[in-house]
């Protein structure tokens, strides 16, 4: 039976999930001796774009104009299956964690479709990077959740994050950190994070994802921003339930452990975009080739324990 | 099984009447179609009677008088599943191609096709039924003759005759390793019914058998390394063929192997460990071989490979579990490649008649010259972009449910004591495959349908007619329903591994309970997703009648005359993958100063075979002189050997 505490940590989530972005350009600015944006920027750029007009390129079709929806709408699925409130997700089954993944896969297709839509070479360009770095990290992440299979017994990911993982810390500590480590790596790949991308770049040659939604505008452009930050709070949520296993936590304490959490991973966000620069290009398979490493290690330490 | 035979009979009449009644295009046409649905029709029925009565198999045999021992036949559920495949994706792929050769009636003779066509449709329905040694082979030979007639079917193109050739010497191969295999195995048994092989233990030389059955079915499922007249047999054939030969045929090769696995009873570990191997092999370089190809057919011929590849993954893990003893394992691993099996035949066979349809309305091939052709051919671009998102796994559709399968059998195995639990690291190379599949159908959706068309003969692409866009939508719907209501495939394809792995569904209740539940979970996701989206869609309309939106120029940083030509294409989309993965990928690069240029190489066939086969012809050539036609040499050789073989029993009757 689904608990209402599940209903309401996600909406909790859904309200907060505006606020990591604004968080993390704040810690960055502040890092860097600048005053930066508002935190809460995010919120009034999407009330902005909610009450404009789109435009559309005349080459797009229906797929530039359904992959906002799609974005928001597998991001919301994904957060479904994520045990928020460090028990039980709102969804929860056998194998639900290869069904997250392939949900935020299907999200990037439709983003990736519709850069394609607009025959720009620059969101082509973007789609292309897209596509490359997020192959790169499919495997860290998978072999990250097997960890967390092995290590709790269990194929759900409201069993991988529950009671089980709070026992395995005091066996394999080395391999959740670990995995820990990489999942914080695939997180900022993940969502178009420094190093492997700068959300504040504003040539296009060096964008990814910015690139890729260069032709959307109004409540659309709004979507996607929104989807975003939505994709970066369950990513933060997998890495805070990874680290603060919250099963045994009291209920309200549990919820307050999640934001707290999620605020903790957006200002590391922002430390990371402040004291180091993007990567080449050329050297980002390598940087997601290395957690991919690193969770392979994991998972050997677990299966030769 | 009357009705079986019936259907076969019928589906060759349908043939037959194709090809007789050519003069007659209408008549010949409306005979064909309605004969061939009839026969297979027939042919489904015993099919659905066990997969859904749950009886156990039907057989018939007769004749001891029969050429090569007992002919016998018989539908079990492994042999069922099989049938719906050939019979059902089949038939949709014959009716494709009644409207996909008409156009070629100005230039040959089309019933002979058909006739084919069938013919190697009730092959491979026999193929799958025979259940003794003597007529696996014949159907299987068959099967492997009608497919290179198909594939030799524009022969006056150079590269489609180099294309058969290799499909026949390839196919020929695999054929011989298949009747060594039958005969060292039948000689242990004792008989060459199939009942007979299951009695037989293998003796330690087993071996020998597990062996060759890898290779034989591995080169006609097409596993890297022995793929490699796969993509030119598939490129070259018509679309429908293709849609058979990739959906369909190869699949007679996992067939036998999970028929071997049900036979031997408890395969020794190192096979399952090989066909792994093997399967992480073919999926990871299949797919990234289809991403640097630029022929759209030869692309999704390496897609093939690359599924091929999860299905085997699913195959090693089950023969995993047998060695090991871990049923759940074992029964997860089959049901996956099973089912993959099965929404393979569906997606590929879709995508291969989108390429017909889109092929049919340009002319062309490359997918660098097409673009968008979404607002030309709008329902093409639809069943096209179902079958991507299928074949790569992801919700809300059919792929994705088998994927799934293999995923939890793959970490369900990381709960073994035994040396089974290595398999988990298989997931890294599943999610591997998922991520570059992404990319390359992004890739070939993104050139090929969207954005500006980029020839003159892209942009007259038009909507094909009903004869195309019918059968694609049956399949994709086919997807949709399989992806959104997994229950109901899931359930038969258990049962279906249970028998393959000799388990017991009942003992292993704890562990598949759950599995069978968590496709309602799937229902859900999957739903609620398109639910989304649909809601979603309804507001955005709502919303931009309320506000009009405007319309103008792709931005191009201020840029204001794009043209086609300034789109990115396939090749620098794929660009950055194919650099990564450096040599590997199969691709040669050309770099000038305004030109980038990728040229993808076969590295088994262009790097191996057709090296080997020239030292081959080599030899052959210094033994030519040898048969020169002259028939008094003949006559010496005859009287040569004679005199060799007397002297030999003249020896013999000395010591």
């Amino acid at each position: 039976m689904t608990s209402w505490t599940a209903v309401w940590t996600l909406g909790l989530v859904l309200v907060i999930a505006p606020l990591l972005p604004g968080l993390a350009t704040k810690t960055k600015s502040w890092l860097t001796g600048r005053r930066g944006a508002p935190v809460l920027q995010l919120y009034f750029d999407l009330g902005k774009l909610w009450r404009k007009r789109s435009t559309y390129s005349r080459t797009t079709t229906w797929v530039f104009r359904l992959a906002p929806v799609a974005v928001v709408a597998t991001a919301l699925g994904a957060a479904c299956l994520v045990p928020l409130d460090g028990r039980q997700s709102l969804l929860r089954f056998t194998g639900d964690l290869v069904a997250f993944a392939y949900l935020l896969a299907l999200g990037r297709f439709a983003l990736v479709l519709a850069g394609l839509d607009t025959g720009s070479s620059f969101e082509g360009m973007g789609s292309s990077r897209e596509v490359t770095f997020s192959t790169f990290a499919e495997p860290a992440l998978f072999l990250g959740f097997a960890t967390l299979v092995l290590l709790t017994g269990s194929l759900s990911l409201s069993g991988m994050f529950g009671e089980a993982l709070f026992t395995a810390w005091g066996r394999s500590a080395a391999a959740l950190a670990l995995i820990a480590i990489s999942l914080f790596l695939v997180l900022l790949a993940e969502n178009a994070r420094v190093p492997v991308d700068d959300p504040a770049t504003h040539l296009e040659l060096t964008m990814i994802h910015e690139v890729i939604v260069l032709d959307h505008s109004g409540p659309e452009l709004g979507l996607i921003l929104y989807g975003s930050a939505l994709k970066l709070a369950v990513f933060g949520a997998l890495l805070v339930g990874v680290l603060v296993p919250r099963a045994a936590l009291p209920q309200p304490l549990a919820a307050g452990a999640l934001a707290g959490g999620l605020v903790l991973v957006a200002i590391a966000v922002g430390v990371v975009e402040g004291v180091m620069a993007r990567l080449r290009l050329i050297r980002v398979p390598q940087f997601l080739v290395a957690a991919s490493v690193l969770a392979a290690l994991a998972t050997f330490l677990v299966l030769w324990r | 099984m009357t009705a079986f035979f019936l259907g076969i009979a019928l589906i060759v009449a349908a043939g037959a009447a194709a090809w007789l009644l050519q003069g007659r295009t209408r008549l010949a046409d409306s005979v064909f179609a309605t004969l061939a649905a009839l026969g297979c029709a027939a042919g489904l029925v015993p099919a659905v009677a066990v997969l859904v009565g749950g009886r156990g198999s039907v057989g018939l045999s007769w004749g001891m008088g029969a050429p090569g021992g007992t002919w016998a036949f018989g539908i079990d559920s492994l042999s069922a599943v099989f049938l719906v495949v050939v019979l059902g994706v089949g038939l949709l792929n014959v009716l494709y191609g009644i409207a996909y050769l008409a156009p070629e009636r100005a230039h040959r003779a089309v019933g002979s096709a058909h006739f084919l066509t069938c013919l190697f449709l009730a092959a491979m329905a026999l193929v799958v039924t025979a259940q003794a040694t003597m007529p696996f082979l014949v159907a299987w030979e068959l099967m492997a003759l009608t497919a290179y007639l198909l594939v030799v079917f524009e022969d006056e193109q150079a590269e489609v005759r180099r294309a058969g050739l290799v499909y026949l010497a390839a196919t020929h191969v695999g054929a011989l390793a298949l009747v060594a295999m039958f005969a060292l195995w039948g000689t242990w048994a004792g008989g060459f019914t199939f009942s007979a092989l299951g009695r037989a233990s293998l003796p330690a030389s087993g071996a020998a058998v597990l062996s060759l059955a890898l290779v034989g079915f591995g080169l006609k499922a097409g596993l890297v390394p022995l793929h490699f007249w796969l993509p030119g047999a598939h490129a070259s054939a018509p679309s429908h063929v293709s849609g058979l030969m990739s959906g369909v045929m190869i699949k007679t090769g996992i067939y036998g192997l999970l028929r071997v696995i049900s036979l031997v009873r408890g395969v020794p570990a190192w096979w399952g460990w090989a066909v792994l191997t093997l399967g992480i092999l073919s999926g990871v370089l299949g797919v990234l071989w289809a991403l640097a190809q630029h022929d759209l057919k030869r692309l999704l011929a390496y897609h093939s490979i690359e599924n091929i590849g999860i299905i085997l993954l699913g195959v090693g893990a089950g023969a995993l579990g047998v060695a090991y003893r871990e049923p759940a394992v074992a029964v997860l691993g089959f049901a996956g490649a099973v089912l993959h099996t099965v929404n393979h035949a569906l997606f590929k066979s879709l995508l291969f008649l989108g390429a017909g349809a889109v092929f049919r309305a340009t002319g062309i091939r490359v997918i660098d010259r097409l673009g968008g052709l979404a607002r030309r051919m709008p329902w093409t671009w639809v069943a096209f972009l179902v079958g991507s998102v299928a074949i790569i796994g992801l919700p809300p559709l059919n792929g994705f449910v088998s994927e799934w399968l293999v995923y939890q059998a793959l970490l369900r195995g990381g709960f073994a004591v035994s040396p089974v639990r290595v398999a988990v690291l298989g997931v890294a190379a599943l999610a591997l495959i998922g991520g570059l599949a992404l990319a390359c159908f992004a890739k070939v959706g993104g050139v090929v349908f969207l954005g500006e068309p980029r020839s003159a003969a892209a942009d007259e692409g038009r909507e094909p007619t009903a004869g195309y866009l019918l059968p694609m939508a049956v399949l994709a719907l086919a997807c949709a329903v399989i992806g959104l209501l997994p229950s109901i495939a899931v359930q038969p394809v258990l049962a279906i591994a249970g028998s393959i792995a000799g388990a017991s569904l009942e003992t292993l209740q704890p562990a598949l309970g759950p599995v069978v539940r968590a496709a309602w979970g799937i229902s859900l996701v999957s739903g609620g997703v398109v639910l989304l989206l649909t809601v979603g869609w309804v507001w955005r309309r709502a919303l931009e009648r309320r506000r009009s939106p405007t319309w103008s120029e792709t931005w191009a940083c201020g840029y204001v005359g794009p043209t086609p030509r300034m789109q990115y294409t396939a090749a620098s989309f794929a660009a950055p993958l194919l650099q990564a993965f450096g040599r590997v990928a199969g691709v040669r690069t050309e770099r000038t100063p305004a030109a980038f240029h990728t040229h993808p190489v076969d590295l088994v066939l262009e790097g191996v075979v057709l090296p080997a086969w020239r030292h081959v012809s080599r030899v052959a050539e210094a033994i030519r002189p040898v048969q020169h036609g002259r028939l008094h040499t003949y006559l010496l050789y005859i009287v040569g050997v004679l005199l060799a073989l007397l002297l030999y029993l003249w020896l013999g009757a000395r010591t």
